[in-house]
């Protein structure tokens, strides 16, 4: 009986029979779009069939080359082989006990890690015990280092990679006797900032009681074509889950978009990547990285095809994805759909350096979906390859590389500075000698002088004389500031002026900020709210705290001298961040010490005006300066606590109130 | 070599045991097993096992009506019933008469599956208890009517009361339940769940062959066997939940949620084209749930039944935190149980027959109207998005994405028939604003002047054109509605959320809507001689818990019906439910599958069959399809237009509007796909232009053949492989039409 139905789903996925029709996939599709966020798209894979399968429990699976299933039937104790999902042998019935990870190889030899007996068993093509070993014995491998394999992987020189359950120290790599090789492919601990705190604070025994800040060990792996490991590590920070090891042990997968529930990982020969998480949710990457498609929902009882329970172990056959789920008992089976296939394509041909080749491919994906941003990045690689730069550009903005879009960029800028760069040398000669000249006649017949005295004129007006004023703390800063405590210079009028200016030019850097250098990548992206409040609370709390420090430290400075005396100390900021702004748009990456080193300079610039400012200000001696400087940061850093505490008290009280009317109308 | 093996083998199991074992075909009627094509016939031979239904009426029922097709017979003591079908002899059971030896089912099961009513009963607390009428000694007051009788049974124990109709008329059984007559006389007790002859045409395991049909997307069966895949039942309100009492529809992006039963029908068909029922919720559905039990849950039963809900417990948060009570609601549901169960014999009895059933029921009662081509061509949905904003800065921006001249340019430029054209986004600030109470388009987009010039233009082309609205949604965060006043809130005082298109919304009131709507569509109607797209109000209806406003989730149907009854538009509907049938010219997003259960077994276009010939159906917009060829090959076997969303701009442009769900519209893009799309399909559907479909086979391995009422037949090849039967053949992939005799 089972076994018809079974000859029946054989018939379908070997591509017989096709169902007329399937049912519509229980989850949506998410590819990579801009901004780095998810977008919905087409569906990359929709459920086939959920085959349900003779197993107990079982934690991992294997799909060989041709097709063949092992599973790790960790409930029954053995391992079982499937041939179109049909039980054709089954393995190791009497050494095993709990078996959690298998590995074959070519030659059908069974590597497997057994979690009840904590030993590695090898078994023959025809479950022949070829060799059995627990804990290695070498030194090296640590006094006090517990063997708890869990997981296991081969390469083509028969090292065996093996995660041992807690181990900190990474994978253990062994030989198929059972000696111990070395550790390989290590998490780095992180540590946090609450943790730094903890340290400085608190006792020994307090941080005993802490679980130990240890790098987290790789829960499964997975070995690729080319001998290259796959760790995938739960829990650990954002976008670091997944990890690609070279033989030397060093990881080359970058961050991306990842789970922190990842249960298992798979790479197919073609190099697409699959892994999926304990939401059952499949996430499939190309080998560089990028998230191509993220897709699938857990069953919540509502049995749907294509949800999943418990998710165990994840493999791609041919065009299909396999899925083994330990609650349902079941291997799960997804199908790629034409829109995946013709990405999958695309991206072969793109990872084996046929740009202009894959070319096609992208734009008909585009014509699928026009925020298929990875389509962009190949398209722009293409025409980059093919010497177009203004469209590599173009495509290069829409993919968000900065990198690539800054080469092209250099390419571009450098044929600009080839064709114009002799006739602007020449144009700037002569406007110098012209300058000079003008200079020079002008000395002899006085040509500006009217338009000095309507300048001298202008200057009578208190605001333009505020202007100008500004350009004095290039030279003389300390000068200018008595100035202004002695009221002679400078008003309240305009100091909020360069408030404002300086608010606005914040603003405004963002969006003219060249994209090479722009934070954000799209100016939708920016949030103008954000900015304005952050930085007029930050003037705010500056000038508060200033002035209410100073006040009981012999300050002489009043309101009025403290704030107008910040503002003229933003003068460097409100002057040069908009040049700045402007200047990165004709710079490249390569020049990129030129903007950092800039800015840089500016902020240091707009800082030893403040500190000259409270120094003169408040006729302060060197040494109580810093300490006012200090006290302010303190005091304004107070005062933000203050707020975030108060608002969590209303809070509470308001919802306190709130309950007490919701009782009264509920039982009253 | 292997195939070919076990393709052998097989055939060889299917002869040897292919008389006796029924269940070999456990696979999709859809779906056929390889066997098929050796043993075509092997699902309208007559089955063995059916000779059950020629028993003996036992003698504790008597004969209560009779008429020429039916006989009735009722038990005093459980309220069991049976119906002798005299065109075939056969006896359909409303209940378990006696408990088999190999039955699992415990005293409490075994009382549910023995008595008419059960119900479940609600104390203060909310705990619930089932009481069932063989285990409870209820008092009951039996009286034979005129063809039937009448029942009213106390259930002692929580001191309630109801009324049990039947009645035997031309088509089949009516079970009636009137509101009026139920007396819940201890305040300390509440009626909670009705379940409404839970064991009607029940059958054991795969004694039988035969399947249950579920409302489920287009139409999904559950075949009988011993085993099943399911861990619990499937659980089912018609219409959806009731956003009254949940306040606000679960959100996931992840995942794309199952379609809502949006016809209050289920069904059983015992042997293929042997025996089946229909039953027909005509009223209460607003309240009314399904139950399916597949065999192997539970008990080794097949069954499926309609349940009513008069009281639900809630749970009443008191803090922001969670903590709170869970209570009953104040007040019990109004409403009156109807169902009409209606019998199928001989070649009628499977679910095209059940889904004809339906159909002559609705055209019975006026529902549905026959359409009367006018041209042998089919429509096609073109949905147009008008305008959407962007934020810029502090302000907004709207971004024009097909003005009505470009709108009117496409429509001139695509080589297609009888546009059916939507446009939505239409008014100020566009798509995920408000729409005005009067009709008012976004300056971007052109005039009410333009607009009508381009309604006359594709109505004198035999298209039509209509305006996108979503009548009760209120969108968040946005103008043009008071949240005090305008709103629709839950039981536990809050304003209901729900999700469309991307966009949150709540809902508004009845009030409101009485009022916004009829101004609007007038306005529409008179103005421009559009027709309005209704998103929402044909497949949501919600309870209001409003102080003032309170209405209950049937009335609200009722209301519904009356404010389209008054427009004298064009009308149609995003997946209507039932009720908004009369006043659908077209209905949009027809599902082309089911929910995906994996206790179901075959995908049928039940409600395609029933609306074939009366209303048109345009399935989900083309453009967001993965497997574009397979979804075409889809609409051909189920009759089904097609459907595209457009803009004449790049849709990179509403990246970063809240319609970013359009991830590809641009008419650059997708225009000769479109003419593509229409040639092929209207080859292939134009000649069964507003015709009924009248039968269904499957040919072979994914072969589906559709006959129509006017003897053309439409045969789809879903398989890779050619198919050739006679002097047919359909390569693998393809479609084809041909004449039968009819």
């Amino acid at each position: 009986m089972k076994r018809i139905i079974q000859f029946i789903f054989i018939a379908l996925l070997l591509g017989l029979t096709v169902r007329p029709t399937r049912a519509d996939a229980p989850y949506t599709t998410w590819a990579w779009g801009p901004g780095g966020w998810l977008i919905m798209t087409q569906d990359a894979y929709t459920p086939l069939v959920e085959m349900d399968l003779p197993i107990s429990e079982a934690e991992d699976m294997f799909v060989t080359s041709d097709g063949t299933i092992y599973i790790a039937d960790t409930g029954n104790a053995r391992i079982a082989k499937f041939v179109d999902f049909e039980e054709v042998a089954s393995y190791g019935e009497d050494v095993l006990t709990g078996p959690t990870g298998v590995f074959v190889d070519d030659e059908g030899i069974m590597y497997i890690a057994d979690a009840k007996s904590d030993t590695i068993v090898i078994l023959g093509p025809d479950g022949n015990l070829i060799n059995q070993f627990g804990r290695p014995t070498e030194p090296l491998f640590g006094k006090n280092r517990e063997f708890l394999p869990r997981k296991i992987a081969v390469d083509a020189r028969e090292n065996l990679y093996i995660v041992s359950e807690g181990s900190v120290n990474g994978l253990v790599q062994m030989n198929t006797k059972g000696n111990f090789i070395g550790y390989f492919g290590a998490n780095s601990a992180t540590m946090s900032l609450k943790m730094i705190l903890q340290r400085m604070f608190l006792t020994e025994e307090q941080l005993d009681q802490f679980v130990k800040n240890e790098a987290a060990s790789p829960s499964n792996l997975t070995i690729d074509s080319q001998a290259l490991i796959f760790t995938i590590t739960g829990g650990g920070a954002y976008g670091e889950s997944i990890r690609r090891f070279t033989i030397s042990g060093k990881n080359i997968f970058p961050e991306t978009i990842d789970s922190s529930t990842f249960r298992d990982i798979h790479v197919s020969d073609n190099g697409l990547v699959v892994a999926v998480d304990a939401d059952g949710v499949i996430f499939e990457y190309d080998l560089t990285g990028t998230l191509l498609f993220a897709f699938g929902a857990i069953d919540t009882g509502e049995q749907r095809l294509g949800t999943l329970r418990n998710p165990t172990a994840i493999a791609r056959f041919g065009e299909n994805i396999y899925v083994l789920d330990k609650e349902k008992n079941a291997v799960v089976v997804y199908e790629t759909t034409a829109f995946a296939k013709l990405v999958h394509d695309g991206i072969r041909l793109y990872m084996e350096g046929y740009y202009a080749e894959a070319k096609p491919y992208f734009e008909e994906v585009l014509n699928f979906n026009g925020s298929f941003i990875m389509s962009y990045q190949a398209i722009a690689d293409a025409y980059f390859k093919a010497g177009d730069y203004p469209n590599a550009l173009t495509a290069y903005r829409y993919a968000e590389d900065r990198r690539g879009f800054s080469q092209a960029y250099w390419e571009l800028r450098n044929l600009v500075l080839q064709r114009y760069l002799t006739n602007a040398l020449l144009l700037i000669f002569s406007l110098t000698i012209v300058q000079g000249s003008v200079t020079r006649l002008d000395r002899r017949y006085k040509w500006f002088d009217p338009l000095r005295a309507w300048w001298r004129g202008l200057q009578r007006f208190k605001l333009v004389d505020d202007f100008v004023f500004m350009f004095r703390f290039i030279k003389y800063p300390a000068d200018s500031f008595y100035y202004i405590k002695k009221d002679l210079r400078g008003s309240m009028r305009f100091a909020l002026l360069i408030y404002v200016w300086v608010i606005a030019v914040r603003v405004l850097t963002l969006y003219i900020t060249g994209f090479s250098f722009n934070p954000f990548t799209s100016p939708v992206y920016i949030p103008v709210e954000n900015e304005i409040v952050t930085t007029i609370a930050l003037i705010f709390l500056w000038n508060a705290a200033n002035y209410l420090v100073s006040t009981i430290s012999d300050g002489e400075g009043r309101v009025r001298d403290v704030i107008i005396g910040s503002a003229y100390s933003l003068f460097p900021y409100a002057l040069f961040a908009l040049p700045i702004a402007l200047i990165s748009n004709v710079l490249t990456l390569n020049e990129i010490f030129i903007y950092t080193f800039s800015l840089q300079l500016m902020w240091l610039w707009v800082g030893i005006m403040l500190i000259i400012m409270v120094k003169e200000v408040h006729n302060y001696s060197f040494s109580e300066t810093v300490r006012n400087v200090l006290l302010t940061l303190f005091t304004a850093a107070l005062f933000v606590l203050t707020g975030y505490i108060l608002y969590v008290l209303f809070t509470q009280l308001f919802d306190f109130v709130s309950a007490i009317f919701q009782e009264l109308r509920l039982r009253g | 070599m292997a195939k070919r093996y076990k393709r052998f083998l097989f055939v060889l199991l299917g002869l040897i045991f292919g008389g006796l074992t029924r269940p070999l075909h456990v696979t999709a009627l859809e779906n056929p097993p390889l066997l098929a094509a050796t043993a075509p016939d092997s699902w309208t031979s007559p089955a063995q096992s059916l000779a059950t239904s020629l028993q003996q009426i036992p003698d504790t029922f008597e004969i209560v009506g009779e008429n020429d097709t039916f006989q009735l017979y009722a038990n005093r003591t459980t309220l069991a019933f049976k119906v002798v079908d005299k065109r075939s002899g056969y006896v359909w059971h409303s209940n378990l008469d006696e408990k088999g030896e190999d039955d699992r089912l415990n005293k409490t099961w075994t009382a549910f599956a023995q008595s008419g009513i059960s119900i479940d009963y609600l104390d203060a607390k909310a705990t619930n208890e089932r009481a069932s009428i063989s285990n409870s000694e209820p008092l009951i007051d039996f009286k034979p009517i005129d063809q039937g009788f009448e029942a009213s049974v106390t259930f002692t124990a929580p001191s309630i009361t109801i009324l049990v109709r039947v009645t035997l008329g031309p088509d089949g059984v009516r079970v009636e339940v009137p509101f009026e007559a139920i007396q819940e006389s201890d305040p300390e007790f509440k009626l909670g769940l009705m379940y409404v002859y839970p064991f009607f045409g029940a059958t054991r395991g795969d004694s039988i062959p035969g399947y249950m049909f579920i409302p489920d997307g287009s139409g999904s069966l559950i075949r009988f066997t011993a085993e099943t895949k399911a861990a619990n039942m499937f659980y089912g309100r018609y219409y959806g939940a009731d956003l009254g009492m949940i306040a606000e529809l679960p959100w996931d992006p992840l995942v794309n949620r199952a379609f809502k039963l949006s016809i209050p029908v289920i069904g059983m068909a015992h042997g293929e084209q042997e025996h089946a029922y229909i039953a027909v919720v005509e009223k209460g559905a607003a309240y009314g749930e399904v139950h399916a039990h597949p065999s192997g849950i539970i008990t080794n039963f097949n069954f499926l039944y309609n349940a009513f809900v008069y009281n639900e417990s809630f749970f009443q948060a008191t803090n922001r935190a969670g903590a709170g009570v869970t209570t009953l609601q104040p007040k019990t549901n109004a409403f009156d149980i109807a169902i009409q169960y209606r019998f199928l014999t001989g070649a009628e009895g499977d679910y095209v027959g059940m889904a004809n059933s339906y159909q002559q029921y609705l055209v019975e009662n006026g529902v549905l109207q026959k359409i009367s081509p006018s041209d042998e061509n089919i429509g096609i949905r073109l949905e147009f998005l008008g305008g959407e904003k962007e934020r810029i800065l502090f302000w907004h921006r709207s971004i024009p994405m097909t003005t009505v001249s470009q709108m009117g340019e496409i429509v001139g430029d695509l080589e297609v028939k009888n546009p059916d054209i939507i446009y939505y986004g239409w008014q100020p600030g566009g798509a995920a604003s408000m729409p005005p109470k009067k009709l008012k388009l976004d300056r971007k987009l052109g005039t009410v002047g333009q607009l009508q010039d381009l309604v006359e233009t594709i109505t004198a082309k035999g298209g039509s054109f209509s305006l996108y609205v979503d009548p009760q949604a209120a969108i968040r965060d946005e103008k043009g509605y008071s949240t005090r006043n305008d709103l629709a809130m839950s039981i536990t005082n809050f304003n209901l959320i729900g999700y469309n298109r991307s966009k949150v919304n709540f809902y508004l009131n009845l009030d409101t809507l009485t009022e916004r709507y009829p101004a609007l569509s007038e306005d529409v109607f008179s103005q421009t001689g559009a027709g309005l797209a209704l998103d929402g109000i044909g497949s949501m209806v919600y309870s209001d818990f409003k102080k003032n406003h309170v209405l209950n989730r049937g009335d609200a149907i009722l209301s519904y019906q009356a404010l389209l009854a008054d427009s004298a538009g064009r009308t149609s509907f995003y997946r209507p439910n039932d009720y908004m049938f009369p006043y659908t010219s077209a209905y949009y997003d027809m599902p082309l599958s089911n929910s995906g259960y994996i206790y179901t077994t075959d995908v049928v276009p039940f409600l395609q069959i029933v609306l074939a010939g009366y209303i048109p159906y345009y399935g989900p917009a083309l453009n967001f399809s993965s497997n574009l060829q397979e979804d075409l090959l889809k609409h051909v076997d189920f009759g089904v237009y097609p459907s595209y969303f457009l803009t004449h701009e790049i849709t990179a442009k509403i990246l970063n509007t809240s319609s970013n769900w359009i991830f590809t519209s641009s008419y650059a893009q997708w225009g000769q796909e479109i003419e593509e799309t229409y040639a092929w399909l209207n080859a292939l559907l134009g000649p069964v232009k507003g015709q009924r479909i009248v039968a269904r086979a499957v040919l072979g391995e994914g072969v589906s053949a559709t006959t129509y009422e006017n003897g053309q037949q439409i045969i789809v090849n879903f398989s890779e492989q050619d198919f050739s039967e006679g002097a047919l053949t359909v390569s693998g992939k393809d479609a084809v039409i041909r004449e039968v005799a009819p």
